[in-house]
């Protein structure tokens, strides 16, 4: 039954919702670089630097090349809305999110390769080498983890027998007639993360704090963007990280999630959320500092782990449940 | 333990027994000798914790004493030694493998479900905690095996026999809640002996060959 009052709810999560993904994103990445500096024995900008940033960025006047078309100038918006969307369908402190009929884990996997698609597009089109170089690199880092990250993600709606995200994580949340498998919980949390750090551009797949042409993926194909459009892009890859480790913090570990519309409810479970997406943002900011870059053809390896555990954390759902 | 039911003791221990099969993979993609020390050194925690649980839940106090001497063994001696080994050999990565690092990864993952379903149609038939675990037990002693049989180096064919031993120690526990303490010593000293003995004869290999690749034990020397 469809009340005003349910519809004026949903509404009103799903601008919630986005308004936390768009405004933690910055601080989150702000976040990381901090722990390195401090790990790197450095003081390191605040962790609100990124904003200050971006609001540099939006008053500068972009540059545009011009051999350029439409859609150089229109990938940054392409990207931004793409991710966002994406991130509405993923529960971030309410479990049943009220967009969660318009898509599922498939969904929300193209929407982010639609971005990418987008991206690697707008590498070619202003036509410098470097663009060009980062979308072929970019293109295989996101065709091999594609498969990883949908069976990833495919081992955990088995158990919840649903590929909706916010049943998955509602099920799991309430441990509601689904039962977890240990092995097959911690093969797909591997795969999922080694996945995120491929997808979102960090350190031992693409190093985000350099512009050297040996080891740039992302920074490569937004290369030539100035002003405005950088800082929608930034932003945009900001907030697809946010989205990623949302993702690995709600369907693996989602307890402290809202499952009811309650204000009670709905703080504790922001409360929550920001502690745990800060708690990988600092376990990311760790591993960037413990390891080194990959070279590029050792990124299959390393992808190929993922893809193999994520394929065993499928396959254990079916042979211990069997 | 009473005031925690079986189901929530069997997921704790299944957790951690599956940490080892992901230090596992991680040993099989890892090129870089001393990293994989460490792995190995991580599993072995994991195995002393898996452990420790097995002894916690069903208060079968033997089992903490071999832990306690997988810790002391497995995660500080032999780690040094073999770290000892590579630093005197000056080799930093594998370069010479039989087969590359993504056909191994996929040959390891057919080899654990091979695992899984040859344990499967015992596993209805135990009643212990520690069910899923023997599984994992069998595959992290084929993954063992394999790496021994595809790579070309004395270090990493003695990791991949640790790992073996890893996953035999973890059958073990897993199938009968751990052998009779004075079987463990025995097993214990005779995988130090065995560390020991082949890091020495990894220095041997390196005098003679001036590399510690195996198939030069093939050809014949003066």
């Amino acid at each position: 039954m469809i009340t005003d009052q349910s519809i004026f709810q949903a509404i009103a999560l799903t601008l919630a919702q986005a308004i936390v993904l768009i405004s933690v994103a910055p601080a989150i990445v702000g976040l990381i670089r901090k722990v390195k500096a401090r790990l790197q024995c450095r003081q390191g900008a605040g962790i609100f630097q990124p904003y200050a940033d971006l609001r540099k960025l939006f008053r500068k006047q972009p540059v545009v090349s011009t051999t350029a078309s439409w859609i150089f100038t229109a990938t940054p918006y392409i990207v931004f809305a793409s991710t966002l969307t994406a991130g509405l369908l993923v529960p971030v402190f309410a479990s049943q999110m009220p967009l969660n009929f318009a898509g599922n884990i498939l969904a929300f996997v193209y929407l982010l390769a639609l971005g990418t698609f987008f991206l690697i597009l707008a590498g070619l089109d202003a036509g410098s080498s470097f663009g060009g170089m980062g979308s072929s690199r970019e293109s295989i880092v996101a065709s091999l983890t594609e498969p990883a990250m949908i069976m990833a993600i495919f081992a955990i709606a088995l158990a919840a027998g649903s590929t909706n995200l916010s049943t998955i994580v509602h099920k799991t949340a309430l441990l509601e007639g689904i039962v977890t498998d240990p092995s097959s919980h911690v093969m797909a949390l591997a795969a999922l993360f080694i996945v995120t750090l491929a997808e979102t551009g960090r350190v031992p797949v693409d190093n985000p704090a350099t512009h050297l042409e040996l080891t740039m993926i992302h920074e490569a194909m937004v290369l030539e963007y100035s002003g405005r459009y950088l800082a929608v892009m930034e932003w945009a890859s900001g907030i697809k990280l946010l989205v990623f480790l949302t993702l690995i913090a709600n369907v693996f570990v989602p307890w402290g999630i809202a499952t009811r519309v309650t204000p009670v409810a709905l703080s504790i479970g922001l409360a929550v959320y920001v502690v745990k997406v800060a708690g990988l943002a600092v376990l990311i900011g760790t591993i960037e500092c413990m390891f080194a870059k990959l070279r590029l053809f050792r990124v299959p390896d390393l992808l190929g782990v993922a893809f193999i555990l994520a394929l065993l954390g499928l396959l254990f759902f079916y042979i211990l449940r069997g | 333990m009473s005031w925690l039911s079986p189901h929530i003791a069997t997921q704790i221990v299944d957790f951690s027994s599956a940490m080892l099969l992901l230090t596992c993979f991680a040993i099989v993609a890892q090129r870089r000798l001393s990293a994989c020390v460490d792995l190995f050194a991580l599993q072995s925690l994991f195995l002393a914790m898996t452990a420790a649980l097995v002894a916690f839940f069903t208060g079968t106090r033997h089992i903490y004493i071999a832990a306690a001497l997988t810790v002391v063994v497995k995660v500080i001696v032999i780690p040094r030694v073999l770290k000892g080994v590579i630093e005197r050999l000056n080799v930093t990565r594998e370069l010479v493998m039989r087969i590359n690092i993504p056909a191994s990864l996929l040959i390891c993952g057919a080899l654990v479900m091979i695992a899984f379903f040859i344990t499967q149609p015992i596993i209805p038939f135990g009643h212990l905690l520690t069910r899923d675990s023997l599984a994992i037990a069998l595959a992290i002693v084929l993954i063992g095996f394999f790496t021994m049989i595809s790579r070309q180096k004395a270090v990493t064919q003695l990791i991949a026999f640790l790992v073996m031993e890893n996953g035999l120690f973890l059958g073990a526990t897993a199938a009968t809640y751990g052998m009779p303490l004075i079987v463990e010593l025995g097993v214990f000293f005779d995988v130090l002996v065995a560390a020991l003995i082949a890091g020495i004869y990894t220095n041997r290999l390196q005098d003679a060959f001036d590399s510690v690749d195996t198939t030069h034990l093939t050809e014949l020397k003066e």
